[in-house]
């Protein structure tokens, strides 16, 4: 109980600070705790249950996804279809690294493994979803002149937007791509935290730290990659020309 | 929206705007063209035919469709009706991106992209060669030392003909030029103007649109809009 209260005394340091500097991030923030403890308790009573029967943990794994969807759905307000598309880009990314792992026994079928490397694998693929659509989205809506400009110049649509596409996914993997540099020296990522506290010996929380890192540099790359491919899908009308997102 | 057709000579006389003997088929030509904007109807019943060699103004007001004029000539956007033919080819079968190598627009504040003006000139090329370049250049009245200065710390009257630069370096029949003497000071504008004349001698079919009468004044037939 002491380290909840530790870390809800720190969430309203973040809404004072959020208050006081004019972030205006303080409803966000409150959200995101009630949200995290409401859904990691549910999540707690669940799990439970879901571990003893392979039927619940599918259904689980659906969920998880349709929730990434919606969520990196909303990131991408304004491109049409988004839902559609931040899915694909979500279940491509995710199954590419979830595929080879389950197949070669990496890691195993039952729901006490397939849950949480699912989860880390989806969510690493959302958060590549919704930062290089949106970068994307953004990026359009700010340079339209400079798209259209190239497009009268003769190019098609996905070479006009390819500086903004280059841009968006490079910016959607810095922060894995730094997290994957400085594992060990800077940060103690998630997965290695949980498992040395869970009792797992440090080197056996390193190995399989570096196995889903490694696994995640190509999810997040597929993913973004993905849904760069479908955005600017989504932005290109017949006849070469761009849709800015509304 | 109203339209008279004023067609003038430079020096007042009177010059038919639709096609003349000499020029049997028009680098760009619209047939029965309507405009529309936010899903209104701004301008219609456009027929014009601008032929290898000529200058060709539509004159009239801010607001009243004459940019998205220029756009649909590129497909930038569609027309509301009518039909647009380059160099006697309806403009709808045109691959597009080989439409708008064909037909250059150059916008009222041209983008200058990243990177320096040979950058810019050689955008969307494959391997052009550095002759073809610089000969766009020299043909906006600019010297090869502007190839290595960056596009973005350009003067407007600079910007200005290195934007019609590089639409040269797509080998045009025609360029489409949206209020090319807006952003200009008087000098520089009589400067874009002569520049516009020398480009129509080599052949080029030039389309301006503007609300100026200086810059209609180089113009060899006109159309009024919105009058």
């Amino acid at each position: 109980m002491t380290q909840i209260a530790v870390a809800a005394a720190l969430v309203v340091l973040a809404i004072v600070l959020s208050r006081a500097s004019g972030l205006g991030v303080e409803r966000d923030l409150a959200i995101s705790a009630v949200r995290a403890a409401v859904q990691l308790a549910a999540v707690g009573a669940v799990v439970t249950l879901v571990f003893e029967h392979a039927g619940l943990a599918a259904a689980f794994v659906a969920v998880m996804l349709g929730t990434a969807t919606l969520t990196s759905a909303r990131r991408l307000r304004g491109i049409p279809d988004a839902p559609l598309r931040a899915g694909a880009a979500i279940a491509a990314g995710a199954a590419i690294g979830l595929a080879p792992m389950l197949l070669t026994g990496a890691f195993s079928t039952t729901p006490r493994e397939l849950i949480p490397i699912a989860g880390i694998l989806i969510g690493g693929a959302m958060v590549a979803t919704s930062v290089t659509g949106r970068g994307i989205a953004e990026r359009v809506r700010a340079d339209l002149a400079a798209i259209e400009t190239r497009l009268a110049l003769g190019v098609p649509v996905r070479v006009a937007l390819a500086g903004g596409v280059r841009g968006a996914a490079t910016t959607g993997l810095i922060p894995l791509l730094d997290q994957t540099k400085n594992a060990g020296l800077v940060t103690l990522p998630g997965t290695f935290v949980g498992l040395v506290l869970g009792g797992a010996s440090p080197a056996e929380a390193a190995r399989v730290q570096l196995t889903v890192l490694l696994a995640l540099l190509a999810v997040e790359v597929v993913a973004a990659l993905t849904v760069a491919r479908l955005v600017v899908t989504g932005l290109t009308a017949p006849g070469e020309r761009v849709l800015p997102p509304r | 929206m109203a339209k008279t057709l004023a067609s003038q000579a430079r020096d007042g006389g009177s010059i038919p705007l639709a096609r003349s003997s000499q020029v049997p088929v028009p680098r760009i030509e619209t047939q029965d063209l309507a405009i529309a904007r936010g899903g209104r109807v701004v301008l219609r019943s456009i027929d014009l035919a601008v032929g290898a060699g000529e200058v060709t103004a539509v004159v009239g007001p801010s607001g009243t469709g004459k940019s998205s004029l220029l756009r649909c000539l590129v497909r930038l956007d569609e027309p509301a009706g009518g039909r647009v033919l380059v160099d006697g080819r309806d403009a709808a079968e045109l691959d597009p991106c080989a439409l708008r190598r064909r037909v250059g627009l150059v916008t009222q504040a041209p983008v200058m992209l990243e990177g320096d003006v040979r950058a810019n000139l050689a955008y969307g090329l494959d391997s052009p060669a550095p002759a073809a370049l610089e000969e766009a250049l020299a043909a906006t009245g600019l010297d090869p030392s502007f190839m290595d200065r960056t596009a973005r710390e350009l003067s407007g009257g600079e910007a200005a003909r290195v934007a019609l630069a590089r639409a040269l370096t797509r080998d045009p029949c025609a360029l489409l030029l949206d209020e090319p003497t807006a952003a200009l000071d008087s000098a520089a504008a009589e400067s874009i103007l002569a520049l516009v004349r020398s480009l129509a001698a080599r052949g080029l079919g030039i389309l301006i649109v503007t609300h100026e009468a200086q810059a209609a004044r180089v113009a060899d037939a006109r159309l009024e809009v919105g009058a």
